[in-house]
């Protein structure tokens, strides 16, 4: 018997973690769920070699990202990958904005999906850069490069705002 | 004053609405796609299907007497058989002549210009995209002997869409429009061009009930358009599907899913027919009418109907007691059906039957990991073994079986092409990983002689 129970104890334990990843990378509560249950599905196609290899959570978290990135490329064609210009001025009306972090998602929001993708793995899932580049299936120097880029747009919509500074905080990496 | 973007980011995340993650939606899905993962159907754009059926019971409940399958070998199918080994190489300029060949050398990226089809009078349907923020499709019609398109008029519309008609008057394209995307079911939209007059028209019908999207309207040799609507779906046996010997979930024997047949005008919003049959798949030559009782599982009775005499007969395919039909098509007086019958220790065993109208067994193509289906007149079949993958040619009135390419793309690519056409992909370019696509592909059209 396919071991069903293993993998719903699985699912049961990681459908969270994985949501709050998800919900970040696009800003969506509710496509958050929908982008879990997509990586769940290619999670249990996978799960006879996972159980086996032990990475279970890894390759989960890399199914999201693909479900997350292909979402994003079907809703704007990457054909014209437009890259945020931290030169240019804010869209954003900061005055509208109440809190530093609402600031945060909304400045994300209109971050290239792989750069959002980088801060939320690096920053919130505190993946080193080797793993993130892993999860995302690209070179650690593009993960540093993408990084770079979306901290860059977001300290600068900080700086030029009453907020204040936008510093990393502590982590592993 | 300082932020801490790590604790900004835990904050943002920290208070989620109540958790609707559906994990039966997520078995049942994940059963169907281990199931249908090699099983790929024509289509225009690239194939992502995740299915839902009725879900069984979260939790396994362990044996049920099904846990292995009933022998270790793969049975030979009743009447003749052929295997896929049997195939020779197909020669160019022998076989058949290459018109013309389109490459996208990374589909993983982005999406590119892809052949959907050929119109009868021969110009393949080419289209651009879906590209950009509103994921626009330009259609154009690409004249194989001289490469020249010609522009359509935007559809309007960002609809995915599968060709039902590709005909010298109109073009005929369906799309589904999820309700609530839960069960990939919703209002059925016709998108007619018609080429004289160089407009489209989008076509829906109001007292149609809704549709599912996993499965394409048929069009009969009436013009109207055949849909089923869903009727009754297969589940899993208590404790969920055995596991076979390749360590995937083997639903071999599924109980299968019927719809109830009804048709449409496609000129007239008003005209709308419940043609008061239950049916599991449906197709149609020039005078007859064929359905199976089941789809997607076990199959067990073959449907005939004489389109000018209104007679009717049916008969048993005497298909393998563990057969699920996945694909259906008839070609003059053959019914082909593309069948998944198990995994056993030496391989899978995926069969083209191939019976004639009356019954009488022509042939089994098998295989380990094929599938099959109609167009253009014959036969194509795909192979994903390792050692015999590609495209190959069976013609039923011949018995000509021929293996024209080596390799397949990782891509549903094509559509439906007149008789005398084949339409197949090869993959460009190599996998970054074992579970990562080939991200180019080249489509090729011939002439078959």
């Amino acid at each position: 018997m396919r071991d069903e129970d293993e993998f719903v104890a699985f699912a049961q334990g990681a459908r969270d973690r994985l949501r709050r990843t998800a919900y970040l990378m696009c800003g969506d509560w509710e496509r958050a769920a929908d982008h879990v249950q997509d990586a769940l599905i290619r999670v249990y196609v996978a799960w006879p070699r996972l159980t086996r290899a032990g990475r279970e959570y890894a390759y989960a978290r890399r199914a999201l990202v693909s479900v997350v990135l292909d979402h994003a490329r079907r809703r704007s064609s990457t054909e014209l990958v437009v890259e945020a210009d931290p030169g240019r001025p804010a869209d954003l009306d900061i005055a509208e904005l109440v809190s530093a972090r609402a600031t945060l998602l909304q400045v994300m929001a209109e971050l290239p999906p792989r750069q959002r993708a980088c801060v939320v793995l690096r920053y919130f899932d505190d993946l080193s850069v080797a793993d993130t580049a892993r999860a995302l299936g690209c070179s650690e120097g593009t993960v540093k490069s993408q990084t770079a880029r979306a901290l860059d747009r977001l300290r600068s919509v900080f700086e030029d705002s009453s907020l204040g500074e936008l510093t990393l905080g502590s982590g592993k990496w | 004053m300082v932020n801490e973007m790590r604790a900004l980011l835990h904050e943002a995340a920290a208070t989620p609405p109540a958790d609707d993650i559906d994990l039966a939606a997520v078995l049942s899905g994940g059963r169907r796609r281990v199931r249908r993962r090699r099983a790929r159907f024509a289509g225009g754009l690239a194939v992502a299907v995740v299915g839902v059926v009725a879900a069984g019971g979260l939790v396994s409940q362990g044996a049920d007497g099904r846990d292995t399958p009933a022998a270790s070998v793969v049975p030979r199918p009743d009447g003749p058989v052929v295997r896929i080994s049997e195939a020779r190489q197909a020669k160019e300029g022998v076989d058949y002549d290459v018109l013309s060949s389109y490459t996208n050398e990374d589909l993983d990226a982005a999406n590119g210009q892809y052949y959907d089809g050929v119109t009868d009078d021969g110009l393949i349907l080419f289209r651009d995209g879906p590209h950009g923020p509103e994921n626009k499709i330009r259609y154009a019609l690409l004249d194989p002997a001289t490469g020249e398109k010609d522009w359509l008029p935007s559809m309007g519309s960002a609809d995915q869409v599968w060709p039902a008609e590709l005909g010298t008057d109109r073009l005929v394209l369906t799309s589904t429009q999820p309700d609530d995307g839960a069960d990939l079911s919703g209002r059925l939209r016709a998108h007619v061009y018609d080429r004289s007059a160089r407009s489209w028209a989008t076509v829906t019908w109001a007292g149609l009930p809704d549709v599912t999207g996993l499965r394409s309207p048929v069009l009969g040799p009436d013009g109207r358009l055949y849909v089923g609507v869903p009727a009754t779906a297969g589940s899993p046996p208590p404790g969920g599907w055995p596991m076979g010997p390749d360590g995937e979930a083997d639903d071999a024997g599924a109980e299968g899913d019927t719809y109830d047949l009804w048709s449409v005008s496609l000129t007239d919003p008003a005209d709308v027919r419940d043609e008061g049959l239950r049916v599991g798949a449906v197709a149609f030559t020039d005078d007859t009418m064929v359905w199976s009782a089941r789809t997607n599982g076990k199959n067990d009775r073959i449907h005939v109907r004489d389109l000018v005499t209104g007679a009717e007969h049916d008969f048993d395919p005497r298909s393998g007691k563990r057969c699920n039909l996945l694909g259906f098509g008839a070609l003059d007086d053959r019914i082909v059906l593309s069948q998944y019958c198990g995994t056993y220790d030496n391989g899978r065993d995926d069969r083209i039957q191939i019976v004639t109208t009356d019954g009488d067994l022509v042939t089994t193509i098998q295989g380990d990991g094929i599938d099959g289906w109609v167009t253009g007149g014959v036969v194509k079949v795909s192979s994903y073994d390792r050692n015999r993958a590609g495209t190959y040619v069976y013609e039923p009135g011949s018995g000509r079986f021929a293996r024209v390419s080596e390799a397949n793309s990782s891509y549903g690519l094509g559509g439906p092409v007149p008789d005398g056409y084949l339409l197949w992909d090869t993959p460009v370019g190599e996998a970054a990983g074992p579970q990562e696509p080939i991200p180019g592909a080249t489509q090729w059209l011939a002439r078959w002689r």
